[in-house]
């Protein structure tokens, strides 16, 4: 006999206003079916009807987790049209902080699994503990502790202080002890294996035919990443490697999150070593932006939650239309797949998996 | 003569209430302490010194709401279970033998503690089953699929204590610990019994009827607060038979050096309580058909072991 059970859009696991309506046979998943929206606040439509450099602030707000990487895009898609290029300081700075911010997505993201695996919030406190360092730090250079609205045409809104790599290598050697201390703590649990391993599985071709990006994709063993494949800002110098895995279980990325959080403390080290001295400034924010030279540009770059792209018709002064592939949507399309045939206890272990944010999947 | 006994036994009621609601009361407070030191909070605060006062202004918050109870719900069964799994825990203390010699001491008293038990899983299965709730569907089915995973295992563990004392009685049980406690000479039944408790108690990795992530609250989700205060003294109440059994039947129960009796009972219910808090906090939650595994081809296997090891090394 099938069970229909109606999970969400209020539901401890659920990250938010999703809703699954869970058809249950005994206790084995027969089908998923999410609904979304709830969530939805029309920001392509929004950026209509504001200036180009007016919308940054709306861009931040799809992904709550990790706000920089979108302002980052959006940014990137203003300077494409208008034909603006970087800095090469303001490269820097903007990859700098685009790891930390990357960082301290997949560490909320860390907590949070643990918690959907039914761990009553011991990892996401301490796993929020570390996140709030890096977030101390992105405010010393923003003066913003969640939405920053850094980056400029050209450049950022702020440079980084004068003791920032100080600050910023002690932090790091301390993010890589606890680092550490976080894998002995999962991996050695034959608890949290046992949940993981062999959970969810997403084989190869079927995460490319439904086109999952960013970890979850490298997860199943594609060997893909936007940092490398359509290397931007100075990604190319610092010998960059995507994390892959061949699994494709939870446990697989869970592991590639892991490891990248790693990769991006060798990033930020690096780029600290490299970054020239000069200026980092980009424009100031005017009523009246740069003119457009391109008409349509499409831009992509790897968000924390895979690959983010913009597309945009461009105006005089404003969008003529914008549209966003955001990667938690297109997560969330993979779960129907993913999770059927599962047991009801690891739905909540691949949703985890998953790191979505609902603001991202509505928009 | 009559009038003495009955006296004597009105007393000792009243005393061993109070003991329950001491250990409620301190457990409860103490959970939420050290759960927070774990996850670098500071815990309850405000309410008396160190927040000792904060799971009493809960209480009295929780019984002055409005009870609920579902449409859907079987109003009898779902407004009386909760109440018998109360009752059933606080018995099941009564039957247990304290210092001094309080409490009921019957000869079979362990046999009877382990029967009655296994009554719990089924109440749960009423109550979740009762209130006319999926989540609570699925969490009183887990709860009777459950049990047969670590019944079984709880009740060799045991069965290899009482074949060494030579006796179901658990004052005899304790004095048989004398030199040594049961923890040292059958480590695997302790192992093994320790496991099955943790599935006994709901407590993690074996949470799975109140599995929050999952089931939102589980046999919980409907129930009003009023309710919800008894399932929380029903919880506490069952830690407190949990670490009881295992400080009489493993560690030595109310044998020890200087300090009274109780007092020796007390702190090692304590200890064991915070152990179990410990893996609480740091554990996640197993998975139904992984806890059926587990239970059949590891815990029973080594509950066999253990009673043919007791056997051979210290019976013949």
């Amino acid at each position: 006999m099938l069970t229909r059970i109606n999970v969400g859009p209020i539901h401890p696991s659920t990250h938010g206003v999703l809703r699954l309506v869970v058809t249950l046979d005994g206790d084995t998943i027969v089908d998923v079916e999410p609904h979304i929206g709830f969530l939805h606040r029309g920001v392509e439509k929004l950026a209509e009807n504001r200036m180009y450099m007016q919308s940054e602030s709306y861009m931040e707000k799809i992904d709550y987790v990790a706000p920089m990487a979108y302002s980052d895009l959006y940014v990137a898609a203003v300077e494409e049209a208008m034909g603006i290029h970087p800095k090469e300081r303001a490269k820097y700075v903007r990859l700098i902080l685009l790891e930390f911010q990357r960082i301290a997505s997949h560490l909320l993201w860390l907590g949070a699994f643990c918690n959907d695996l039914g761990q009553i919030f011991t990892m996401f406190m301490w796993t929020m503990k570390d996140r709030d360092l890096i977030l101390n730090l992105l405010q010393d250079v923003t003066g913003s502790r969640m939405f920053y609205v850094n980056m400029r045409l050209g450049g950022v809104s702020i440079d980084l202080p004068p003791n920032f790599e100080e600050h910023a290598n002690k932090l790091l050697d301390y993010l890589e002890k606890r680092f550490k201390d976080y894998e002995t703590f999962l991996e050695k649990n034959p608890v949290f294996i046992e949940r993981t391993k062999d959970v969810g599985i997403l084989k190869r071709e079927d995460a490319i035919a439904l086109g999952v990006t960013g970890p979850v994709l490298r997860a199943s063993g594609v060997n893909f990443d936007v940092r490398r494949d359509y290397a931007y800002y100075v990604y190319e110098k610092l010998h960059f490697i995507p994390q892959v895995q061949t699994k494709g279980d939870s446990f697989a990325r869970y592991k590639v999150r892991m490891r990248e959080m790693k990769e991006s403390i060798k990033l930020i080290r690096d780029a600290l070593k490299l970054m020239p001295e000069g200026d980092a400034l980009g424009m100031p924010i005017k009523l009246i932006s740069p003119p457009v030279k391109e008409s349509e540009v499409i831009v992509r770059r790897e968000l924390p939650r895979g690959e983010g792209m913009i597309f945009m018709v461009t105006d005089k002064q404003r969008p003529y239309r914008l549209a966003i592939r955001a990667p938690s949507f297109i997560n969330l399309s993979a779960l129907r797949y993913i999770a059927k045939g599962a047991r009801y206890a690891d739905l909540f272990s691949i949703l985890g998996s998953l790191d979505l944010v609902m603001a991202d999947v509505d928009r | 003569m009559l009038t003495d006994s009955f006296g004597r036994l009105i007393v000792e009621v009243i005393a061993i209430f109070i003991l329950i609601v001491f250990f409620d009361y301190t457990f409860g407070w103490l959970e939420r302490k050290s759960i927070a030191k774990a996850q670098f909070r500071h815990g309850p605060t405000y309410v008396g010194k160190f927040g000792i006062l904060q799971n009493l202004a809960d209480i009295v918050k929780l019984l002055a709401k409005e009870n609920i109870i579902p449409k859907n719900a079987d109003k009898l069964v779902f407004s009386t279970v909760p109440l018998l799994l109360l009752a059933l825990f606080i018995f099941l203390i009564y039957l247990l033998p304290f210092p001094d010699s309080l409490g009921i001491d019957i000869s079979v008293g362990l046999l009877a503690i382990f029967v009655l038990l296994s009554f719990a899983p089924l109440l749960i299965f009423l109550t979740g089953a009762a209130s006319g709730n999926k989540f609570s569907l699925i969490s009183a089915q887990r709860s009777v699929i459950m049990s047969l995973a670590y019944e079984v295992p709880l009740i060799l563990s045991v069965a290899a204590v009482a074949l060494y004392a030579g006796s179901f009685n658990i004052a005899d049980i304790v004095n048989s610990q004398a030199k040594i406690p049961f923890i040292v000479l059958m480590p695997i039944g302790f192992v093994v019994f320790f496991i099955a408790m943790l599935a006994e108690l709901e407590r993690p990795p074996f949470d799975l009827r109140e599995a929050d992530s999952e089931l939102i609250a589980g046999w919980l989700v409907d129930v009003g607060a009023p309710y919800y205060a008894v399932a929380l003294f029903v919880d506490y109440t069952r830690m407190f038979l949990g670490s009881l059994l295992i400080s009489l039947l493993f560690l030595g129960g109310w044998l020890g050096p200087y300090l009274p009796g109780l007092i020796w009972l007390l702190i090692k219910a304590f200890v064991a309580a915070v152990v179990i808090v410990i893996m609480r906090a740091t554990t996640v939650r197993m998975r139904l058909d992984r806890l059926m595994r587990f239970g059949w081809f590891w815990l029973l296997p080594l509950a066999v072991l253990n009673i043919i090891l007791t056997f051979m090394l210290f019976v013949k």
